[in-house]
């Protein structure tokens, strides 16, 4: 085990994603209070999570219809409970232990 | 003052909740696949500090398995992130102009950080103490998780399966937040859209290109949006 590359590796990578975090911050301090920027900053973030959920489904590699079944059985859970309840805990807890469940104790692969 | 200190703790730490039920079971699953490797299991936790990203820190797994020269894993890593580029844009008015916490709030900006800070109105108060709250409590569950992952597998054998379906949960609720505080919804199935669009061209960047599209769809058409905005 060579720790001061897997160090390397670490210092490396966080360097690099706290360069893409920071690009905006230091590109546009002149131009940030143009109006169309405010707006295309404002309406960005819902459409952004759109893409995140989007990229989270297709990170489960689903791969067999009892998987797809299960993953939408799930999402419906958490979309139902957060567009009732509202209470993001009870979503995530309930959705995830579902899910979790359905792989494990009932073997949907 | 402390009182004041004490209430945007507490705000914080209501509001980061649902990041702490995606955040720690996804850390543990970093954990657990991170001890595949054979390093000591606190290595976990030191990248959950020091390159906080998700999907970053499981390609350096894969990464590190095989050896790669650092600049490879440097410009991997920019290709992965990338998507980051676009968050500021909707950060730069509420974050501090200077100082230390400037760079940290920065350092932090993640996906679920970036979302929840959007999802609530400016703050008008001074001070930028919230935002740090908030920041460092949403990495402190990251790199709980990340640590009690790698630790339960380097004691005993630990079962995970399953338990990536919290980060789609936290952002399906994530995105019910955010949706409910905007006024033109229709750019939710234009956002569906540039997902299509970009999976058929660019199956492997899809991310990245979804949002390049909607960002210049915005760009574009931005006349309509001005005049009711």
């Amino acid at each position: 085990m060579d720790n001061q590359y897997l160090l390397g590796i670490f210092l490396v990578m966080g360097v690099a994603t706290f360069m893409t975090r920071l690009l905006p911050f230091v590109a546009l301090t002149r131009s940030q209070s143009h109006p169309l920027l405010a707006r295309v900053g404002r309406s960005l973030p819902p459409m952004i999570m759109v893409i995140l959920v989007c990229f989270g489904l297709s990170s489960l590699q689903i791969e067999s219809l009892d998987r797809l079944g299960l993953s939408f059985i799930a999402l419906t859970a958490v979309t139902t409970l957060q567009l009732s309840i509202g209470n993001p805990l009870l979503s995530i807890l309930v959705g995830t232990g579902m899910y979790t469940l359905g792989v494990q104790w009932f073997g949907i692969a | 003052m402390s009182q004041r200190v004490s209430s945007e703790l507490l705000e914080a730490l209501r509001d980061s909740a649902p990041v702490m039920l995606g955040y720690v079971p996804l850390g543990m699953a970093f954990g657990l696949f991170f001890q595949s490797l054979g390093y000591h299991w606190l290595f976990a936790p030191l990248a959950g500090l020091i390159i906080y990203a998700g999907s970053a820190q499981f390609m350096a797994v894969g990464l590190l398995a095989s050896g790669v020269p650092y600049a490879e894993a440097f410009i991997a890593t920019l290709l992965l992130n990338s998507r980051h580029i676009f968050y500021g844009l909707s950060v730069l008015d509420r974050y501090p102009k200077r100082g230390l916490s400037r760079w940290y709030l920065i350092f932090g900006l993640t996906d679920e950080t970036y979302s929840l800070i959007t999802a609530k109105a400016p703050r008008v108060d001074s001070g930028h103490t919230y935002y740090l709250y908030l920041t460092a409590l949403n990495q402190s569950y990251w790199i709980t998780g990340c640590a009690i992952g790698a630790g339960l597998q380097s004691f005993f054998e630990f079962d995970p399966r399953g338990f990536e379906f919290a980060l789609v949960a936290l952002f399906v609720v994530l995105l019910i937040e955010q949706a409910k505080i905007m006024n033109d919804r229709w750019l939710l199935i234009l956002a569906l859209c540039a997902v299509f669009v970009a999976h058929f061209l660019v199956p492997e960047q899809f991310l990245l290109v979804a949002i390049s599209l909607c960002l210049v769809a915005l760009l574009v058409r931005p006349k309509r949006d001005l005049l009711n905005g």
